[in-house]
């Protein structure tokens, strides 16, 4: 005779703190538990109650909220909960609700006492625990800081004051005695409400000291013109990001009118985290050579999983995932550049797809392109021919595979020159066939990423001023984007996979994340908005009155609920050692997650259906 | 003389509340479905009170097969081998520890007729007295709780199979065939389908029988 309950073993070593814990006394705890089912909308236990018991949410969903009815937390299947008033030896503090039929394994108070007497790190795990409950309770920690703080934070909250600024005609020495007494090491110059330069005390020690320069000239001689500046809405993630890449220490912010409204130095932001991305951003810019850069790659997916865990929201995963292949890629540029000599001719490298729109998730292809200036010739193709090469085999080092329809810069169509460039998109807007139109949508979702940003600025604003005159073009994309059904059925159930390899799973990407995308592109096309980030252009759209600001918002909030999934499921599938991709298993869900999933397929489909209704698609067919 | 067993607790009658009923949910491993040519292989048992599964009284009894044959293409549904099979008990030393777990209970299984089938045929092959049991089938069970759901739809076998109603239920996904995890599958399905037909009344268990 044996007993060992595997599934409930498996269960729970899928969890802190369970997972740590010595397997038999794992066995000695599942044995001295039971288990119980709860119907939805029953309270399992109220706050003043006296308890027994620790609870463990087998399956299902259980609110768990404080004297005033404030959520404190929303459990997920392996959440323990109930453990205060054994932790306390007090009354609970909170109220439990199920708000799905749930399963839970309760725990009785002497076998959870038996285990934390004999294994110190679970007994430590749940007085933590309930210490941060405790703290998310009284609101000392809000949701919203659990994302790390520099994925939370924009720089306009970061600036504390006013910009030290002093006016072009200024000397240098009145500057620099500004700054002694401001305690600062820079110092921005302002002509009138535009920015013209900014003094650090390395230009008062390289220009001025070390160039014997009188100390009565103005700041303007010395100042560095033009400087890099962000807006007060950028992350303080991006703006580090910035920094790194172009080695500044100083970023002025300007507000939304273009004023200057402060300035921030890398020392700010670094100050906000030590356990973030925005290291192997560093790392990433850093990286000698190809073997440090892969390994350096394997840390992208723990950074999501961390992501997941902190619950950032899809949409900030997609900008740090995004960042960190741009980081990747930018210096395998470099390193070519490096190893080829500077190129014959200017050029820009852009990023298309996803990673243009800054919604990288880990499944994501290599996509990009080169624009050459119009000075190259056939001679100099050998030059950027390899240049491709190399990056495109330093990325598929690194772990992002080929595009499997070719669209990289190591195909010979997408490496061509800016009227080259003009000439296919002419065709694909002004000539199109369906197939074309299909294969070029890639497209129109870039943004450059190295080299010479002007070349592409130019064409994109071409482009845009070609489709908003709407016409075939347009037509064709918007019938793709309204032909992507959502898997939901006629009634109200959701459409599992029927066939295949992802038989019985849940495909989250062409009916949900991809339809958003493809609806967001067209109204972005309609309306000639320059937007490449779905969420952006949304937005636009909604601004241009091209969506109701009510579907908008629920189709933004659609998004980023199956983007979410998305990346939580490929985060897993990581870790598992899986292959991570876009088909979820809906065992793996919860009541409460499928049906926000349904309510989100059928945002999508009434935003399809609307668009449906605006164009004349049906004379296409 | 067939050996009879210290029955010390009848059954429940039918007027009991399920909050006030014990049962013993059941799951065989056999060597085929034919009670009459197929043996047991092994026996898993998960007691429930009221609305509570009690871990601590889940048993595993591996059942060494006594005709020639020995586990056959069977293997590949419980994955239990010849030799593994060869290391337990035989069912005479095993039935009755299993009949006394029973004692005063309410036998609960998925398609019980299986576990009732082969229960019965060892007795009588072991001479062993099997007494009049009550049953409780989460199978008749699910096909109340999707008559509830479809009034008028129909249903396949799919639908009815074990896993197929842990999901209609929203009961996790079980990986492993073996004879405890599928009694402690059909447990916890038990108490979701009396949540779910009892719609907040009390329900007796003659309402179970039905």
């Amino acid at each position: 005779m044996d007993g060992e309950l595997t599934e409930v073993a498996e269960f729970l070593v899928g969890h802190a703190p369970f997972r740590e814990l010595p397997r038999p006394l794992l066995a000695a705890l599942i044995r001295r538990s039971t288990l119980r089912y709860v119907r939805r909308g029953t309270r399992i236990l109220s706050v003043g109650e006296p308890n027994e018991v620790m609870y463990v949410l087998r399956s299902g969903a259980v609110d768990i909220t404080d004297g005033d009815g404030g959520l404190v937390e929303r459990s997920d299947p392996g959440t323990s909960f109930g453990m205060s008033t054994l932790v306390e030896r007090a009354p609970s503090r909170y109220d439990f609700t199920a708000i799905e039929d749930s399963l839970l394994l309760v725990v009785p108070e002497e076998a959870f006492r038996h285990t934390c007497a004999r294994d110190p790190a679970f007994e430590s795990f749940y007085t933590s625990a309930h210490a941060a409950r405790l703290r998310r309770a009284v609101g000392t920690l809000h949701v919203a800081d659990r994302g790390g703080a520099v994925l939370r934070t924009t720089l306009g909250d970061l600036v504390r004051r006013p910009p030290v600024a002093v006016s072009p005609a200024t000397s240098v020495r009145a500057a620099a005695q500004l700054m002694v007494r401001e305690r600062v090491s820079s110092v921005l110059v302002i002509d009138g409400e535009r920015l013209a330069g900014i003094v650090t005390d390395r230009d008062l020690r390289s220009r001025v000291v070390a160039a014997g320069l009188d100390h009565e000239e103005p700041v303007v001689g010395v100042m560095t013109p033009q400087p890099v500046t962000a807006h007060a809405d950028a992350l303080a993630f991006e703006a580090l990001m910035e920094m790194v890449d172009r080695t500044i220490h100083h970023l002025p912010v300007v507000d939304t009118a273009g004023r200057v409204t402060g300035l921030v130095s890398s020392t700010d932001l670094m100050r906000l985290e030590h356990n973030n991305p925005v290291y192997l951003v560093a790392d990433l810019a850093r990286a000698r050579d190809l073997p440090a850069l892969a390994e350096l790659a394997t840390r992208i997916p723990v950074i999501l999983e961390q992501l997941v865990a902190e619950d950032a929201t899809a949409r900030d995963m997609g900008r740090v995932v995004t960042a960190l292949g741009d980081a990747l890629e930018r210096r395998l540029l470099t390193m070519a550049e490096e190893e080829l000599g500077p190129p014959p001719v200017p050029y820009c490298w852009v990023v298309l797809g996803s990673q243009a729109r800054h919604e990288q998730g880990l499944a994501s292809d290599q996509d990009n392109a080169l624009v050459l200036s119009d000075e190259a010739g056939p001679e100099h193709d050998a030059y950027f021919a390899e240049l491709a090469a190399r990056v495109s085999a330093g990325l598929e080092a690194c772990g992002y595979p080929p595009c499997p329809g070719e669209v990289m810069a190591t195909n010979p169509r997408w490496r061509a020159t800016l009227s080259t460039w003009r000439e296919h998109f002419a065709t694909w807007i002004d000539t199109p066939e369906p197939e074309a139109v299909l294969n070029g949508s890639i497209f129109f979702d870039l943004r450059p990423l190295h080299g010479d940003a002007r070349l592409v600025e130019g064409l994109r604003a071409d482009v845009l001023a070609r489709t908003r005159r709407g016409g075939l073009f347009v037509a064709y994309l918007a019938q793709h984007a309204v032909e992507r059904r959502p898997p939901i059925g006629f009634f109200r159930g959701l459409v599992l996979e029927k066939e295949g390899r992802h038989r019985d799973t849940l495909d989250l990407k062409s009916g949900g994340t991809a339809a958003v995308v493809e609806l967001a592109r067209v109204h972005a096309l309609l309306n000639g908005r320059s937007e490449v980030n779905t969420h952006a252009r949304l937005g636009a759209a909604v601004d241009a009155g091209s969506l109701s600001p009510g579907l908008g918002a629920e189709l933004q909030d659609a998004l980023e609920f199956v983007a979410y999934l998305r990346l939580r499921h490929q985060g897993r599938a990581v870790r598992a050692g899986r292959e991570p991709d876009n088909f979820v298993d809906p065992g793996d869900l919860t009541d409460f997650e499928l049906r926000h999933l349904r309510d989100a397929f059928r945002i999508v489909r009434s935003a399809q259906q609307a668009l449906g209704q605006r164009l004349p698609l049906g004379s296409l067919s | 003389m067939t050996p009879s067993l210290p029955w010390r607790r009848r059954p429940k009658p039918p007027a009991t509340p399920v909050r006030d009923l014990e049962l013993l949910a059941v799951d065989l491993e056999t060597t085929g479905l034919d009670p009459a040519r197929h043996e047991i292989l092994s026996i898993g048992v998960v007691p429930v009170r009221g609305d509570t599964i009690e871990l601590g009284g889940a048993r595993q009894y591996a059942v060494r097969p006594v005709r020639p044959g020995g586990v056959g293409d069977s293997a590949t549904v419980h994955g239990i081998t010849d030799d593994a099979a060869a290391a337990a008990a035989p069912i005479a030393e095993v039935l009755p520890g299993v009949l006394a777990e029973l004692d005063g209970r309410v036998l609960l299984a998925h398609h019980a007729a299986i576990e009732v089938g082969f229960l019965a045929a060892a007795g009588r092959r072991g001479s062993l007295e099997v007494p009049e049991l009550t049953v409780v089938d989460t199978l008749r069970l699910q096909r109340r709780v999707l008559q509830r759901a479809r009034p008028f739809g129909h249903h396949t076998e799919g639908e009815l199979s074990l896993a197929s109603a842990r999901r209609h239920l929203g009961l996790p996904r079980y990986r492993a065939h073996d004879a405890l995890t599928d009694a402690l599958a059909c447990a916890e399905l038990y108490l979701a389908q009396v949540a779910a037909l009892s719609g907040g009344a009390d329900l007796t268990l003659r309402d179970l029988l039905r």
